[in-house]
C-alpha cells in the first residue's frame, strides 16, 4: 500500500507548483496564453501543415524527389558554396574581430557599424548590387576579367553572395569574447617566455575557438537557405548554378507541388538539425566560458548573438 | 594601458619594438593585419553599398526620380508600407507578451518555447513562404474551403502580410528578452508590493527599463519586413501594381534591364538599412556611456 | 639576483603613478611593496617584470640594465592577482607551458619536462591534480599552481601581484606561511605587492611602504613598525589615535596650543586609570566597551570632545572593572610626533 500513497496528493493543488514557480508578479496567464496562441497560429500550425502535406507522399516517392539528380546538384552548390563562404568568413571574421578590438585606426567606428550591413541591407538589393559589381563591366568584374577570373553567373558568384550574407556572424560572436579576454593571460604567457605567435595559437585561439565555431555554424546555416542575394549573381543554370531554394521556387512555378514539398521538407529538417547543433554548440561553449579560471564569474560570450541573430 | 597601436613601448632609447614585442605585434604586422581586414571589409561592404547609389544616380537625378515615381514603383512602396505597418505592430505586441512571460516567470518548457520562437530564423525564406502556400494555396489544406468562400490569401495581399509576419516574427521578442531577463524581478515586485496593478507595473516599471531594446527590436523588425524578398516572392504571384512589394518590384524591373529604376528603388531600401545601422550604433553608444557613468559612480575608477 | 630600481617615473595621462623611485632589493630576499590602492605598487612591480615600461629611469638585475628587455627575455616569474591560469590547459600543461614554448635548441626533452613538472607538483603538494583543469581547483590550489608555473622556468626573480588578494581569509593565512617556507626553501629574490599590513609585516624580510607614487620607507618589518619614518607610515601600519599639540623641551603636550605638531598614539599605548597619576594625563568618558576578542576595545570621548580608541588586556580590564559612561584618566605611554605639515620630524618616544 505504501507504494500508492504518493498518489493521494491532490493533483489540482500540485499543478501550479509544477508548471510554474509561484510569483507575485501578475499577468502570466495573459502573456503566456497570447504568446502560445500567436506562435501556434502563425508558425507551428503552418509548419505542421507542411509536414502533413508531405505525408501524402509515400516514403519511396519522397526520397526519389529529394534525391533526384537536379536536386542533388542544387544541394552540392548550396551546401558546398555555404561551406566555402563560411570558411572564408571564419578566417576573415576572426581577423576582422581582432583588428576591430585590438587596434586603433581612422574610420574604425564606421567600419564596426558597417559590419552588420548584410543584416540590414535587403537581400534583393544586395543581390542586384553584387551582380552589378562583379558583372563583366562592373567595377570589380572588369578588373577580374583582365585576370581571366569570372565571378558573375558562375559558382564563384554564388560563393561571393553567400560569403557576403554570412559575414557578420563570426565577427559578432568573436568580438565580445576578445573584448572580455583579460590581458593577464597574454602577460602570463609572455612572462613565461612565449613569443607572440605561441601566445596567439596556444592561449588566445583556444579561448575564441568556441565562439568562432558558433559564428561559423550560424553563417553556414544562414547561407544554406539564402535566396535573394544569390539568384541575381548566380546565372541559375539547372545542374550548374541553381541553388536549392531557387529549385523550390521553380518547381512551384511549374506546378510541381510534390517535388517542391519534398525538397522543402528536406530543407526544413536540415534547418532544424542545424538549429539543434548550433544550440548544443552554444551550450557547450557557454560552459567553457563559465569555466573561467580565476574569478569564477560566468562570462557570457554570446550576449551579442541576440544582436547578430536579430539582425538577419 | 593605452590601445596597442598608439602605445610604442619604452621611451628609453634602443629597440622599443623588441621591448614591446612579447605583448603586442610589431607595427608592420599590425598594419598588414589592418590592411587585410580593411580590404576584405571594403570589398564586401563598402563596394556593394557604393554600387547601389552610384548605379541609381548613373543617369542623373531625373532618371532616378522617374524610377521612383513610376506608378508600379509607387504602388510597390504603398504595399510594402502596408505589410510592414501590419506585421511590425503585431510582432511588437507578441514580442512584449513573450518577453513578459519568458523573462519574468519560470515554468516548465520555457527553453523549448524560446527555441520555438527562434524557429523562423533558421528556416529558409523560400520555405517560409512555401508553408503558407501549402496551407492556403489552391492545392493547400484549406485551399478548397477558401475558394468556396471566395477568400484569396495566396497571390494576394493577405499572403504577403502573413509571410512578412513569419520572417520577422522573432525580432522584438529576441531583443527584449535578454534585457527583461537581466533586469530581474526586484523592481516589479516592489511595484506590486506598493499596490500597483499588473498594467501599471508594466507601463511604469518594465517598459521604461526596456525601452531601448524595444526600439531596436522594432527597427530591426521593420527593416526586415520592408526588405523581405524570398518568402514574399513565393506567395505574391508577382502581379504588377497589385502584389509587388519594393523588393519584388526591384527584381521585376532589374530583369527588364531597367537598371536605373531598379537601383533607384533599391537605394530607398539601402537608406533604410543605413538608418537601421545608425540607430543600432547610437543605442550601443548610449548603453556604453550609461555603463561608464554607472561604473564611475561606483567609486573605483 | 639583486634588483635595483633607479629613478623610475611613470605617468598615466596626467596621473603620476610613480615619481622617481629608487629601490635596492638584495639577492635572495623576500620584499613586500605595501601601500593603499593607487600608491603605485602594482605599477612598480609590472615595470620590474617588463609588463609595463617606465617613462624614465632604469631597472637593473645584478647591476645589468634590463630596462629595454621585454618580459619574455627577463626571466621573471610573475604570479598574477587572479592567477591568469590558462583555462583550456590542465594543471600539468599550465606548469609545463613555459618549458614547452622555449626555442627548440634550449627546450628540455619530453621526459625532462615531465620530471620537472612532477617535482613542482610535489613542491606545491598537488601531485594528484595534474590532469585537472583550473576550474576544478579551489582558490588556494590555483594560487599554488600559478606559483609552480612561474617557478618552472627557473626565473631569476619571482614577482607576485597581490598573491593572496583573491582568496578568503582562512586560506590566505595558510598560504602566507606556505609562501614564507617556500621562499626559505628556494631562496629566490622575490617581490610581492600587498595592501594588507599584517601580510607584509609577517611574511617579508623587508617592506617598502608606498604612497602616491613614492616610497615612504624601506626597512625590516620591525623597523617600519617601531620606527616609522613618516606620519603616513605610522598611520598606515596599525590603528592609531591622532592628537594635535606641541613639543617643548622634549615634553609632549597633547591638545595645547600652538598645535604645530601631530601626535600619534596607538590604542594599546594608552593607559587608563580611575585616579589621576601625576601630570601627563587627560580625562575621557567611556562610551562603548567591546570585550570580545583577545583585547578589550574601548571607545571613549576626550574632555575636549574628540573620539579616542583604547585597547587593553582582558586582565587589566578585569582589574579595573570599567563600565560605560564613566570618567577615566588616560595616560599615553608612548607616542610618535610629526610636524603638522606631515614631513617626517623627530619620531619621539616619551
Amino acid at each position: 500500500m505504501a507504494v500508492y500513497s504518493t498518489r493521494f496528493i491532490d493533483p489540482v493543488n500540485l499543478m501550479p507548483l509544477v508548471l510554474k514557480r509561484r510569483s507575485v508578479i501578475p499577468g502570466f496567464g495573459l502573456a503566456f496564453g497570447f504568446t502560445v496562441l500567436y506562435l501556434s497560429l502563425l508558425v507551428l500550425i503552418p509548419l505542421a501543415a507542411a509536414f502533413l502535406k508531405a505525408s501524402a507522399l509515400s516514403w519511396h516517392e519522397f526520397w526519389q524527389l529529394v534525391l533526384s539528380p537536379r536536386a542533388m546538384a542544387s544541394y552540392r552548390l548550396s551546401f558546398g558554396g555555404s561551406l566555402v563562404g563560411a570558411i572564408a568568413n571564419l578566417f576573415f571574421g576572426v581577423l576582422a574581430a581582432w583588428v576591430l578590438v585590438r587596434y586603433d585606426f581612422p574610420g574604425k567606428g564606421i567600419l564596426d557599424s558597417l559590419v552588420d550591413l548584410p543584416f540590414a541591407l535587403p537581400t534583393a538589393v544586395a543581390g542586384i548590387s553584387l551582380a552589378t559589381l562583379y558583372s563583366p563591366n562592373g567595377w570589380l568584374g572588369r578588373l577580374l576579367a583582365t585576370l581571366g577570373v569570372h565571378i558573375a553567373y558562375t559558382r564563384m558568384g554564388v560563393i561571393v553572395a553567400l560569403t557576403f550574407i554570412g559575414l557578420p556572424f563570426v565577427v559578432r560572436t568573436v568580438q565580445p569574447v576578445l573584448q572580455d579576454l583579460d590581458r593577464e593571460f597574454e602577460e602570463a604567457a609572455a612572462s613565461l617566455g612565449a613569443n607572440r605567435w605561441q601566445t596567439f595559437t596556444r592561449v588566445l585561439l583556444p579561448s575564441i575557438f568556441p565562439a568562432a565555431l558558433t559564428g561559423f555554424g550560424l553563417a553556414f546555416a544562414r547561407a544554406v537557405g539564402e535566396y535573394g542575394s544569390v539568384i541575381f549573381i548566380a546565372g541559375n543554370m539547372p545542374m550548374r548554378t541553381e541553388i536549392t531554394p531557387l529549385l523550390i521556387v521553380i518547381k512551384l512555378q511549374e506546378y510541381d507541388y510534390s517535388g517542391a514539398t519534398a525538397i522543402a521538407i528536406f530543407m526544413l529538417m536540415i534547418s532544424f538539425a542545424m538549429l539543434l547543433g548550433i544550440n548544443l554548440l552554444q551550450t557547450w561553449s557557454g560552459r567553457q566560458g563559465r569555466a573561467e579560471s580565476a574569478r569564477g564569474e560566468p562570462s557570457r560570450p554570446f550576449e551579442s548573438l541576440y544582436v547578430a541573430e536579430g539582425g538577419q | 594601458m593605452a590601445t596597442s597601436l598608439t602605445w610604442t613601448g619604452s621611451k628609453s632609447s634602443g629597440p622599443s619594438f623588441a621591448a614591446s614585442g612579447a605583448l603586442t605585434e610589431s607595427a608592420s604586422l599590425r598594419w598588414i593585419l589592418i590592411g587585410t581586414a580593411l580590404v576584405f571589409l571594403s570589398v564586401f561592404l563598402f563596394l556593394p553599398l557604393a554600387v547601389v547609389f552610384s548605379s541609381a544616380l548613373e543617369r542623373g537625378i531625373g532618371a532616378y526620380l522617374a524610377g521612383i515615381r513610376d506608378p508600379d514603383a509607387l504602388s510597390a512602396i504603398r504595399l510594402t508600407l502596408l505589410a510592414a505597418g501590419i506585421a511590425v505592430p503585431l510582432n511588437m505586441v507578441f514580442g512584449v507578451a513573450a518577453a513578459w512571460a519568458l523573462g519574468k516567470f519560470d515554468f516548465i518548457g520555457k527553453s523549448i518555447l524560446i527555441s520555438l520562437i527562434d524557429l523562423p530564423f533558421s528556416v529558409s525564406p523560400v520555405v517560409s513562404g512555401f508553408i503558407y502556400v501549402l496551407m492556403f494555396g489552391l492545392q493547400g489544406l484549406l485551399g478548397p474551403w477558401l475558394i468556396d468562400h471566395g477568400i484569396r490569401i495566396i497571390f494576394a495581399v493577405p499572403g504577403i502580410i502573413l509571410a512578412t509576419i513569419f520572417v520577422t516574427f522573432p525580432f522584438v521578442a529576441r531583443e527584449l528578452l535578454p534585457t527583461v531577463q537581466a533586469q530581474g524581478n526586484d523592481e516589479e515586485e516592489a511595484a506590486v508590493s506598493l499596490g500597483a496593478s499588473g498594467w501599471q507595473t508594466f507601463w511604469h516599471v518594465t517598459l521604461p527599463n526596456a525601452r531601448w531594446a524595444l526600439i531596436y527590436g522594432v527597427i530591426l523588425c521593420n527593416a526586415r519586413a520592408m526588405g523581405e524578398f524570398g518568402a514574399v516572392s513565393v506567395v505574391s504571384g508577382h502581379i504588377r501594381g497589385l502584389t509587388n512589394t519594393m523588393p519584388l518590384h526591384i527584381e521585376v524591373v532589374y530583369d527588364d534591364y531597367q537598371f536605373v529604376a531598379a537601383f533607384a528603388v533599391a537605394s530607398l531600401l539601402a537608406l533604410l538599412g543605413l538608418v537601421t545601422l545608425a540607430v543600432k550604433s547610437l543605442i550601443e553608444w548610449q548603453a556604453r556611456r550609461a555603463a561608464q557613468i554607472a561604473q564611475a559612480g561606483g567609486g573605483e575608477p | 639576483m639583486s634588483i635595483s630600481v633607479r629613478g623610475v617615473s611613470k605617468k598615466f595621462g596626467s596621473f603620476s603613478a610613480l615619481d622617481r623611485i629608487d629601490l635596492e632589493i638584495p639577492a635572495g630576499e623576500l620584499v613586500a611593496l605595501l601601500g593603499p590602492s593607487g600608491s603605485g605598487k602594482t605599477t612598480l612591480l609590472r615595470i620590474i617584470a617588463g609588463l609595463e615600461f617606465a617613462d624614465s629611469g632604469a631597472v637593473e638585475f645584478e647591476g645589468q640594465d634590463i630596462s629595454s628587455r621585454s618580459a619574455r627575455d627577463r626571466r621573471v616569474g610573475f604570479v598574477f592577482q587572479h592567477f591568469a591560469l590558462f583555462r583550456y590547459m590542465t594543471v600539468f600543461e599550465n606548469i609545463a607551458f613555459g618549458l614547452r614554448v622555449r626555442p627548440r635548441r634550449i627546450r628540455p626533452s619530453r621526459e625532462e619536462i615531465r620530471a620537472k613538472v612532477h617535482e613542482l607538483l610535489r613542491l606545491i603538494q598537488l601531485e594528484n591534480q595534474a590532469q585537472r583543469y583550473p576550474s576544478q581547483l579551489s582558490g588556494g590550489q590555483r594560487q599554488r599552481v600559478a606559483l609552480a608555473r612561474a617557478l618552472a622556468v627557473e626565473p631569476s626573480v619571482l614577482l607576485l601581484d597581490e598573491p593572496f588578494g583573491a582568496l578568503d581569509a582562512k586560506v590566505r593565512l595558510e598560504l602566507r606561511r606556505w609562501l614564507r617556507d617556500l621562499h626559505d626553501k628556494v631562496q629566490i629574490t622575490s617581490v610581492f605587492v600587498t595592501h594588507d599590513q599584517d601580510e607584509a609585516l609577517e611574511v617579508a624580510d623587508r617592506v617598502a611602504v608606498m604612497n602616491e607614487g613614492r616610497i615612504e620607507q624601506f626597512g625590516t618589518p620591525a623597523d617600519v613598525y617601531h620606527s616609522p619614518a613618516t606620519s603616513f607610515v605610522y598611520n598606515f601600519l596599525g590603528n592609531v589615535n591622532l592628537f594635535r599639540g606641541r613639543v617643548e623641551n622634549g615634553a609632549t603636550f597633547i591638545h595645547s596650543s600652538p598645535t604645530g605638531s601631530i601626535i600619534f598614539v596607538r590604542p594599546h599605548f594608552l593607559d587608563v586609570s580611575r585616579q589621576p597619576n601625576g601630570s601627563s594625563h587627560f580625562r575621557a568618558v567611556t562610551k562603548h566597551i567591546h570585550t570580545a576578542g583577545p583585547l578589550v576595545k574601548i571607545e571613549a570621548v576626550t574632555e575636549w570632545g574628540a573620539p579616542v580608541h583604547i585597547e587593553m588586556s582582558q586582565e587589566r580590564f578585569g582589574a579595573l572593572g570599567l563600565v560605560p559612561d564613566e570618567t577615566v584618566f588616560v595616560t599615553p605611554k608612548e607616542s610618535a610626533v610629526f610636524r603638522a605639515d606631515s614631513h617626517p620630524a623627530a619620531a619621539d618616544k616619551s
